[in-house]
């Protein structure tokens, strides 16, 4: 009984942290979280959004640019297809753009990565209120 | 051209920056995004004036913290070439 319930926890857990990582604040939006969730999805999008239209999804680049492929990967799977339409080179970006692109994108996949993390941490912490009462 | 091909347009050619020293304001709205999200998973409740406030006042921090870094930076560097 007391195995099955650990398990049902790692569970619960994993599946708050895939959705924080699926969708940005969804993770929240699933521990009734509402304001802190559309709080960090406004924001993270926003982030992104303005990082990608300042460098072009040029900037998401799997090859090239393997390091802030990985920061900007935390900000959703989706950023994968993006990575693949751009990795056939089709959309260069140079210079200050670049730049600008590849930080602002990063540091929103950075900024999630905190929210997942967050998010695990909240649900533990929750679940172990519930069975306390 | 529609809505959307419009708007997908925007996101496949990269805008034109200038190394000018107004660039470095590009910080700012990333500077509010980090204080948004830090305040937004530290706060125990979220209220909206409590909130705004938390996060203008980490968001005037860091400003304040990186113009003081700047200017110490700047005034090293004419120390050292003067």
């Amino acid at each position: 009984m007391e195995r099955r319930s650990r398990e049902n926890h790692a569970l619960f857990l994993l599946i708050a942290g895939l959705l924080a990582w699926l969708i940005p604040g969804a993770g929240y939006f699933l521990l009734k979280e509402k304001k802190r969730a559309i709080i960090i999805f406004v924001t993270i999008m926003l982030t992104f959004c303005t990082g990608l239209y300042v460098g072009s999804i040029g900037i998401i680049d799997p090859v090239a640019a393997k390091p802030w492929y990985v920061a900007q990967i935390m900000n959703s799977p989706m950023v994968a297809i993006l990575g693949h339409i751009s990795s056939g080179g089709g959309f260069p970006v140079y210079g200050r753009a670049n730049e600008v692109g590849h930080i602002y994108t990063g540091i929103a996949g950075l900024l999630n990565l905190l929210c997942i993390v967050n998010t695990v941490y909240l649900a533990h912490q929750q679940r172990v209120e519930w069975s306390r009462d | 051209m529609s809505v959307a091909a419009f708007v997908i347009a925007t996101f496949t050619a990269p805008q034109e920056l200038g190394t000018n020293p107004q660039s470095i304001f590009m910080l700012l709205p990333l500077t509010a995004a980090i204080a948004v999200i830090y305040k937004a998973t530290k706060l125990p409740t979220i209220t909206a004036g409590n909130f705004i406030k938390e996060t203008a006042t980490l968001f005037g921090s860091i400003v304040v913290f990186i113009a003081i870094t700047a200017l110490t930076l700047y005034a090293l560097a004419w120390l050292i070439t003067e």
